[in-house]
């Protein structure tokens, strides 16, 4: 076996080892989610009976789907849902994207040094802490509450700290000072330049801030439940809710209404991929 | 939106990045620089976390009960009752030997998962939706599923084995923590997974080329090139999973509730049964404040220690 | 690349505006469509909070009927938050819910700060379960439960072959001899043993302040440090009886793992017979393969007293109209109402009794109970065999006890050692005025 022969070899050992630990952990992931995906079929007899069967005693069922989509409004909820998502995270993403290019480069302004300080901050405080003050403000003094759009902006609000964070980090690192130089001198504005240099070159962040941001709005059940009291309006999470209670939980149902919650963001995911798979920068600086 | 300044074209780029021009030093330059990319994010950061955050404030010197018209005040006496509140301090400490298991443990498997989807292996890109399947599932019902799975799947197991209904983990004090880092581990992991994931992508493969072709083994590019540039992913994923994990509610709730005999209860569920439960607002309120201060000081030291070391491109 | 970035974020931002119109517009309709929604009748539109989720649907049912004879539109809301919090929030907020149900308990702190009189409502007269402070009517009692210990009837005829008279089963010690019959017969485990805090410690526990003859000055006596457990005979005769569900318990080896689930199947399915319960489970129960029918009867206990023979229960799940200044005359006027029809009209008896098969409170009510369990419960009310639920509990009383409930249940503490955490628990916390 000739020396490029054997590395080729162990090349190859080394990928399917990589591989079966792959699957492995694959399997451990996901076995939860099998979990759910078995049982949404089943009455909740069978769930409590045998949650492991494949099929329940009762026989396969789809019952909990239509079930639980008309409980829900599932049109409707699912139309507020993706609206609230798609605005609050279009918005996260700009508005957290310029924040952090105004921090990181002025990173000697008091101000800037500061206002990052705060939001890093603030992101360790647990949300309960805010939600009577928050109601007690734009309930209480505002009386800004039951729209969509505050909602959005709600979120907005408390995920900018978060976004603007993850950006400070891809600004810092990966943006090399030299193009947006380069772009100076070709005569543009600091605004043309963030939109048209350092922008694009954000793209996995933005990607990866989309999914987990779009991910945290489409899921979340305690701001909208504060925000939005008209039925109209309810997101998932919301219209989920009367699935569980403190004597009786319909697990089908819980199910059923998760599956159906979770398929947007997956397909969100999946296409994002190609964005995080990029890898901007790597031609572009040094190339 | 018109161009802050005239002719930049005009100044040598040093001065764009330095700011040592006259014209770029004064203050309302600078703010208006500031606004104009960072004002709505501001004004929407502080209406939406700092204001309340104030009010929230004021609210633990007072003995509000969360829903009476009256707020009696009551100067320092909710902090007073809350550092002699034995409970709360039992579950802080729990709450950081939580955070240490669970944190070191996050952030090894992430950064494991994101080497090996980023490794060029096939099908990497269905891997990565899987790893990143728990999040889809919101933390309540999460905690339900594990739930299930600890006290029902395990169970069965167990009984099946030992021929009578055996305990579940969850029934004894060790067992629930180990459940709760478990659950928060397989949470979390695909979550930080993402953000190693753009760390590595965003290491150009030319540098370790370069590496490789100096005589580098892929191990030591990995220790010399590859880690230092991804600091900033170390440093967002270490904190973000200190701060989630410093303030987990959601699983604790619906995976023990606490249970058994209230040792699983973590900090940010005490504060809230002191809140809401036991009817104590503004003590429930004065605790939170301090489990806020407690996280801050170790989130942020643990950001500007990661930070000071951080490459630049 | 740099056109088709620019591309991407004229589309992103040509969405962002659509979709944030969009979610402006769509806010302010949708408000307009309920006052609307409301306008068909004299344009009164009040909300109601139901912190009972299982009646939710039903309860959604009965406002539209409602809304269809009088006009008036009830929003039934449900919030998977605790009651407390979630209607923190709504204060805050200053939009409260019309018409809130909330338990006994907080109609005395709540209902006090915020509730509306109810004086000369017509259903006032008609129960013994309304909740008055300072002579003002405030809590409209929605349903009676009780507690006790639940049977199979199906599964003890199984096993046995002949049919199962409750009250054979006055002692301990009969029941310990039924408990050893059915052994006998086949029955693995003829108990089971829910293990919340509230089943425990709100529930079973609270049995201890509740059958003597004046609760509130034991309770005093415990604030004082005045008791002693172990020589109390009540506490001591519940906690033999707890000792024999614990002896016979299905989930004995693991007695906390035992999910609420798993209890309520076993009940219903008939795999075990007795358990510790009340008449609300009865909607768990018929979510598996029902086999019963499923009875209640008094804890047996080897202590006879005026209360042998008798359930704890009373009046349960309370409504008080919210009568602070964010709430107008007219909608609390329109709330008062809703409940007057509630407990007089035809409709309002049949969803009580009927179609919720819950006991119902009032005295005019004749609809036959579709619950089991409170058809049982309907014959001790209406022979007055109810001894009286305590209210007063301090708010942390069941989840402190019930830890200490477990602990028993586990095995992991003595009864010593119980009785101590009980009178201890008393004596630190501050006692609850009322």
């Amino acid at each position: 076996m000739t020396q490029n022969e054997k590395a080729a070899a162990a090349k190859k050992r080394n990928h399917a080892i990589m591989i079966a630990i792959l699957i492995l952990l694959f399997i451990f992931f996901i076995s939860p989610f099998i979990l759910v995906l078995i049982n949404v079929f089943k009455d909740k007899a069978d769930i409590v009976t045998d949650p492991l069967a494949l099929i329940g005693a009762h026989g396969f069922t789809l019952k909990n789907f239509p079930e639980a989509m008309q409980k829900m409004d599932f049109f409707n909820v699912f139309k507020n849902s993706l609206i609230i998502t798609v605005c609050a995270t279009i918005l996260t993403i700009l508005i957290s994207a310029m924040t952090s290019f105004v921090i990181v480069r002025n990173g000697k302004w008091k101000m800037c040094t500061a206002v990052f300080a705060l939001m890093v901050a603030s992101m360790v405080i647990p949300f309960q802490v805010l939600m009577v003050p928050l109601v007690s403000v734009y309930g209480g003094i505002f009386g800004l509450l039951n729209h969509r759009a505050t909602l959005i902006f709600m979120h907005v609000g408390f995920s900018v700290s978060m976004a603007t964070f993850m950006f400070h980090g891809a600004i810092h690192t990966n943006i090399p000072l030299e193009l947006e130089e380069a772009a100076l001198i070709d005569g543009c504005t600091r605004w043309q330049t963030f939109w048209k240099i350092v922008f694009p070159l954000l793209k996995p962040t933005i990607a990866t801030v989309a999914i987990i941001d779009a991910m945290a709005f489409w899921n979340d059940y305690l701001l909208p439940s504060l925000v939005l009291t008209d039925k109209a309006i309810y997101t998932i999470p919301i219209a989920t809710q009367q699935f569980y209670g403190t004597y009786s939980t319909d697990i089908g149902l819980v199910m059923a209404a998760l599956v159906l919650a979770m398929m947007p963001i997956l397909i969100l995911y999946l296409f994002l991929q190609k964005y995080i798979v990029a890898g901007v920068t790597s031609g572009a600086v040094k190339g | 939106m018109p161009p802050p300044t005239g002719g930049i074209s005009e100044q040598l780029p040093v001065s764009y990045l330095q700011g040592d021009n006259m014209k770029r030093n004064t203050l309302s330059y600078k703010v208006r620089q500031y606004l104009m990319f960072g004002g709505v994010g501001t004004f929407l950061f502080a209406a939406v976390v700092i204001v309340p955050f104030i009010y929230g404030i004021y609210l633990t010197f007072t003995s509000w009960d969360g829903v009476s018209p009256e707020k009696p005040f009551v100067g320092l006496a909710n902090y007073a009752a809350a550092f002699g509140d034995h409970e709360y301090w039992l579950a802080m400490g729990r709450t950081v030997i939580y955070s240490v298991f669970s944190v070191v443990l996050i952030n090894i498997l992430a950064f494991v998962l994101a080497y090996l989807v980023t490794s060029g292996v096939k099908g990497q890109n269905f891997f990565r939706a899987g790893f990143f399947v728990p999040n889809l599932i919101g933390g309540i019902v999460l905690g339900y599923v594990w739930k299930f799975v600890f006290n029902r799947a395990f169970v069965a197991i167990g009984t099946a084995i030992t021929g009578h209904p055996t305990n579940s983990l969850l029934a004894t004090p060790s067992g629930a923590m180990f459940c709760l880092i478990f659950a928060s581990v397989w949470q979390y992991a695909g979550y930080m997974m993402l953000i190693y994931v753009a760390g590595f992508m965003s290491v150009s493969d030319s540098l370790k080329e370069a590496a490789m072709i100096d005589g580098c083994t892929p191990s030591q590019a990995m220790r010399n090139v590859t880690i230092p540039l991804m600091r900033s992913s170390f440093v967002q994923c270490i904190f973000l999973s200190i701060t989630r994990c410093f303030v987990i509610y959601d699983v604790n709730l619906s995976l023990t509730k606490g249970e058994p005999f209230g040792q699983s209860v973590m900090a940010a569920m005490h504060v809230y049964n002191t809140a809401f439960t036991y009817k104590n607002y503004g003590m429930g309120q004065a605790e939170a404040l301090i489990l806020f201060v407690v996280c801050a000081v170790v989130g942020v030291t643990q950001v500007w220690v990661g930070k000071k070391g951080e490459v630049e491109a | 690349m740099k056109s088709s970035t620019k591309k991407l974020l004229t589309i992103l931002l040509a969405l962002a505006m659509v979709f944030s119109m969009a979610a402006c517009g769509g806010g302010s309709s949708s408000e307009e469509e309920s006052t609307e929604g409301g306008g068909a009748g004299d344009g009164t539109s009040i909300t109601l909070f139901n912190s009972k989720n299982e009646i939710q649907e039903n309860l959604e049912d009965l406002a539209k009927v409602y809304e269809e004879q009088t006009g008036v539109h009830v929003e039934v809301y449900y919030s998977q938050d605790t009651v407390s919090a979630h209607l923190a929030t709504k204060y805050a907020s200053k939009a409260p819910y019309t018409l809130n149900m909330v338990d006994a308990k907080d109609i005395y702190s709540l209902g006090k700060q915020y509730g509306a009189d109810m004086t000369g409502s017509k259903w006032v007269d008609d129960t013994d379960y309304a909740i008055s402070v300072d002579d003002k009517v405030l809590g409209f009692p929605t349903c009676i439960e009780a507690r006790g210990i639940l049977y199979n009837t199906a599964a003890i005829k199984k096993a046995l072959g002949e049919d199962f008279d409750p009250a054979s089963v006055k002692t301990l010690d009969d029941f310990k001899a039924m408990c050893d019959k059915l052994v006998a017969a086949g029955m693995e485990a003829p108990t089971a043993v829910l293990k919340p805090d509230w089943s425990l410690a709100a529930h079973y526990l609270q049995q201890v302040y509740e059958e003597r003859e004046d609760p509130e000055a034991f309770v005093q006596d415990l604030y004082a440090g005045k008791v002693d457990l172990m020589k109390d005979e009540k506490f001591n005769a519940l906690m033999d009886t707890f000792d024999a569900l614990k002896e016979y318990n299905m989930f004995k080896s693991a007695p906390l793992s035992a999910e609420d689930e798993l209890v309520h199947q076993a009940m219903s399915e008939g795999q075990d017979a007795f358990q510790f319960g009340g008449c609300w489970e009865w909607n768990d129960l018929q979510t598996y393969d029902y086999n019963g029918p499923v009875g209640i009867m008094p804890v047996p206990q080897n202590l006879k007293d005026d209360y042998t023979g008798k359930l704890v229960g009373g009046g349960s799940k309370y409504f008080y109209v919210d009568g602070s200044e964010y709430t107008s005359e007219a909608d609390q006027e329109a709330a008062k109402a809703f409940l007057d029809w509630l407990a007089t009209s035809d409709e309002g008896k049949e969803f009580v009794s009927g179609t919720c098969g819950m006991v119902s409170p009032f005295k005019s009510n004749t609809v036959e109970c579709t619950n089991d369990i409170g058809k049982v419960v309907k014959e001790y009310v209406d022979a007055g065999n109810l001894v009286p639920n305590y209210d007063y509990d301090p708010d942390d009383h069941y989840s402190k006890l019930g830890i200490e409930m477990q602990k028993y249940l586990a095995d992991q503490c003595t009864r010593e050692e119980l009785a101590k955490a009980i009178q201890d628990y008393w004596a630190n916390v501050t006692p609850v005025e009322h």
